[in-house]
């Protein structure tokens, strides 16, 4: 299998399959994500869609097909190499680390943690004091441009709801890297806080990032994604424009289990 | 140093002789399949339904029946007890899995020390002897106590495969060996199950006991070391497959009995730590067993 | 007055096991019961490599604890692969292996035991040398291990117990954190093992035994898991603590069960009743 020709492909899934003892959760799943893009991924709960990010990222390896980020085959890789080459993403039940503060939790995000190749630090002191400053200056950033400044050093369990998600988003952007999965990110959330993550996730694929959205609002889809796919069963049954999605009377049948 | 006859009556003694490994594999693959917990205490339960048959039969003077049965008895209850007192509370609180380790590892060092105060470090047999009729047969020693031990452990294991199969509560230990959550949405009660367990491993742990009683002697130590065969035997049969198990005890008990062929005897202990590690290394998810099998 | 020394030179040595353990099971969470071999495998390292190659002490020691850290990532690297639960077996499997082997190499003395070892110092002040040196390194120690909690590598640790898959999937590399933290504490375990050697200078395996995890798990336990002063209230109570019992003059063969049934069932006491120990507000369940 060659690389893509079409340099802007981020990611590509190609003829995967998974099981779980009897059950298959992903089926001839063929997918690109482009940079730039935001793919919108739907369809009903079990339609193996959180499945598809755990085998990108890496948690899950897939029992055929293969996956790779622009020319680079992902089989084989641990979680933590595909995080550090630039798949980021967040989870649909946020998983904030609790013992930490907001601001560390976000500095636990970069790709490569200044602290945590503890001989390698000890050194090389001045690198990683730099790596440490570059990450924090970054974290800051991240955290103004949020909006979430006022609670860098509150603990996950002081804050609210929409705020948790938020600072999860924003331990994502930390990666800095080319692609960003986002599983649910509209769950639970309403007012200033869906702005917010609507203009982050514009922000990030304007930049180049190839985002890639699980969701349920229809609204939001609507608005930001351009693509998209539609899953049931472990299978995609149909991707194309959102519109066209939209009015298909076949995801109609399988989504809400008969026409609109 | 490799003839025929004695290569037979190795094999024939060390069949004979995995007889109580397989009970004991069985009772901790039992355990750690139904309630996904690597249940050390077992070492304890061993350790005090030994004791409780010595003291029936050899300071009471009871016939074997009967102290086989008080020590039976004692077994299931401190089963009962650790399960109802400490892991189900353990598992209330949600403790991780490194408490209930500490504490199965420290109910286990507990018994040892508790039995070698009360009956001190020599080494006890539940026979004043340990001789049994012997027969030839084609040049092979069969001595009744090996017959005796292949009956008894063919008769537990007929026994706990047709609980498993056949009975509901065997049904429902499978269901939550499989998704303790699920079951219980469908009404089956995971505790009960993990208790039922507990028993039946308590059981299985006691005829091993009195076999390897009857056999060899025994010093409050010992079930901690007996345990690592079962251990390695549980992994090795592939986690999850009781007949694994029992395959793998039958195996590792010949090959540690055979083992006299080729290295010197001061070296056959070390040799269960060495296959230990081999098996944590090259077969930490069991040696290929073919799916079909499995479901043992 | 030698006695008083003694029973100091043990408190600092049980201080450094004690708090290396913490590292590994407090904070990292590993479970293994095989601390107390890296304690007799740079024991009977150094005294060995001084006693039949000459290297002096000082550089003896250091080579053993080396030795120890080096030992443990062959325990831990291949058990931590397959998961967490398998360190676990596999230190149960070197502990008890361990003893048995040595019993069996007659170089390192066999079962009758290593003597003639080297002392550190010698002369007069060789007690009080001891004894300032060994309290001196315990501090250290807890220091080091303080250090390494808290602050950046620390908090690598507590995203790590916390959600391991999470701080995976931001790119943080979860194993090698585990073993670094069981090289360290192997390796300072290492080092109260080898300081042991030349003061004592007698090691035989029936030293090393289970009754030695149960004492140190003990301590931390009955200190407080997941703090830094725990091990040390832990290793003081449970130092002073045999020595009142063999005040008491009982036989040996009653004496030996009676304190590993102290030891253990003070850690189900804590377990149940006061799992965050003498010292821990929280326990990191």
């Amino acid at each position: 299998m060659s690389a893509s020709a079409n340099p802007a492909v981020a990611i590509r899934v190609v003829d995967v399959r998974k099981h779980f003892g009897g059950i298959v959760v992903a089926e001839n799943v063929n997918l690109e994500i482009d940079a730039g893009e935001i793919l919108g991924l739907i369809g009903p709960n079990g339609a193996g869609k959180t499945t598809l990010f755990n085998l990108i990222s890496g948690i899950h390896s897939p029992d055929g097909g293969e996956i790779w980020l622009r020319d680079r085959p992902l089989g084989g890789l641990s979680v933590y190499r595909r995080a550090r080459l630039g798949i980021a993403r967040t989870w649909q039940n946020i998983r904030l680390f609790p013992t930490l503060s907001v601001l560390d939790n976000l500095l636990m995000g970069p790709r490569h943690y200044p602290g945590e190749a503890l001989f390698a630090g000890l050194f090389q002191p001045g690198a990683r004091r730099a790596a440490a400053q570059a990450a924090q200056a970054r974290a800051e950033a991240i955290l103004a441009r949020i909006g979430l400044e006022t609670v860098r050093d509150k603990v996950p369990g002081e804050l609210p709801f929409g705020q948790q998600k938020l600072v999860g988003l924003a331990r994502t952007l930390m990666n800095d890297g080319e692609v960003l999965l986002l599983d649910e990110p509209m769950a639970g959330v309403e007012g200033q806080v869906y702005e917010t993550i609507k203009q982050v996730v514009r922000d990030e694929a304007a930049a180049g990032r190839a985002v890639c959205v699980v969701e349920h609002n229809v609204s939001f889809i609507r608005d930001l994604c351009t693509r998209a796919v539609f899953m049931f069963n472990g299978r995609i049954e149909q991707s194309g424009t959102v519109e066209e999605l939209l009015a298909s009377d076949k995801l109609a049948e399988l989504y809400f289990g008969g026409k609109k | 140093m490799f003839d025929l006859p004695i290569l037979l009556q190795i094999g024939w003694t060390s069949v004979a002789t995995s007889t109580y490994y397989v009970l004991f594999a069985l009772a901790f693959a039992l355990t750690l399949k139904v309630a996904q917990v690597w249940n050390f205490v077992q070492a304890g339960t061993m350790g005090l339904a030994f004791y409780a048959m010595f003291a029936a039969m050899l300071g009471w003077g009871w016939p074997h029946p009967a102290g086989f049965v008080f020590g039976l008895a004692i077994a299931i209850a401190v089963s009962m007890a650790v399960e109802v007192w400490g892991y189900r509370v353990l598992r209330r609180r949600r403790s991780s899995p490194l408490l209930l380790f500490i504490f199965a590892i420290v109910v286990a060092e507990f018994v040892a020390y508790l039995l070698s105060l009360l009956f001190g470090t020599e080494p006890q047999s539940l026979t004043k002897s340990l001789a049994s009729e012997v027969h030839l047969v084609g040049g092979v020693a069969i001595s009744s106590w090996d017959l005796n031990a292949l009956a008894l452990t063919a008769a537990a294991c007929a026994a706990l495969f047709a609980f498993l199969r056949f009975t509901r509560q065997g049904q429902f230990l499978y269901a939550v060996a499989d998704n303790g959550e699920l079951a219980e949405l469908y009404g089956i009660s995971a505790n009960r199950a993990y208790l039922i367990a507990m028993v039946i491993a308590a059981t299985l742990v006691s005829v091993g006991v009195y076999l390897y009683g009857t056999r060899a002697s025994m010093i409050p130590s010992a079930p901690l070391e007996l345990m690592l065969l079962a251990v390695i035997a549980t992994i090795l049969g592939g986690i999850g497959s009781l007949l694994g198990a029992g395959l793998a005890a039958v195996f590792l008990s010949v090959l540690q009995s055979a083992s006299i062929l080729v290295i010197p005897s001061q070296w056959q202990s070390s040799l269960t730590y060495l296959v230990l590690f081999v098996v944590i290394l090259f077969f930490p998810t069991g040696f290929r067993v073919p799916a079909w099998l499995r479901r043992g | 007055m030698e006695y008083i020394y003694s029973v100091l030179i043990l408190i600092g040595i049980y201080t450094i096991m004690a708090s290396s353990f913490n590292l590994i099971i407090g904070f990292g969470g590993l479970i293994s019961i095989a601390h107390p071999i890296f304690f007799a495998l740079a024991a009977y390292a150094s005294a060995l490599l001084n006693l039949r190659l000459g290297v002096p002490i000082p550089l003896a020691i250091v080579l053993g604890a080396l030795f120890s850290a080096g030992m443990s990532v062959m325990l831990s690297l291949p058990s931590l692969r397959v998961s967490g639960d398998y360190l676990l077996i596999a230190s149960i499997g070197f502990q008890l292996g361990f003893v048995e082997v040595i019993k069996n190499i007659d170089f390192a003395g066999a079962a009758s035991g290593l003597t003639g070892i080297e002392s550190l110092f010698s002369g007069p002040f060789r007690s009080l040398g001891f004894t300032v040196t060994i309290l001196v390194i315990a501090a250290a120690v807890v220091w080091l291990v303080h250090w390494l909690t808290h602050g950046e590598y620390g908090r690598a640790i507590h995203a790590m117990r916390d959600d391991e898959e999470c701080f995976a999937s931001l790119g943080r590399n979860a194993m090698a954190i585990k073993i670094t933290i069981f090289a360290v504490g192997s390796g300072l375990a290492g080092l109260a093992g080898a300081l042991y050697a030349h003061y004592f200078q007698f090691l035989s395996p029936e030293q090393f035994g289970i009754i030695q995890s149960a004492l140190i798990l003990t301590m931390v336990v009955v200190g407080g898991m997941g703090t830094t002063a725990g091990p040390v209230v832990g290793a003081l109570l449970l130092t002073a603590l045999p020595q009142v019992i063999t005040f008491l003059n009982l036989p040996p063969s009653i004496m030996a069960p009676l304190q590993g049934m102290l030891y253990t069932g003070l850690v189900l006491v804590f377990l149940f009743v006061r799992p965050a120990g003498l010292v821990g507000k929280k326990l990191r369940q």
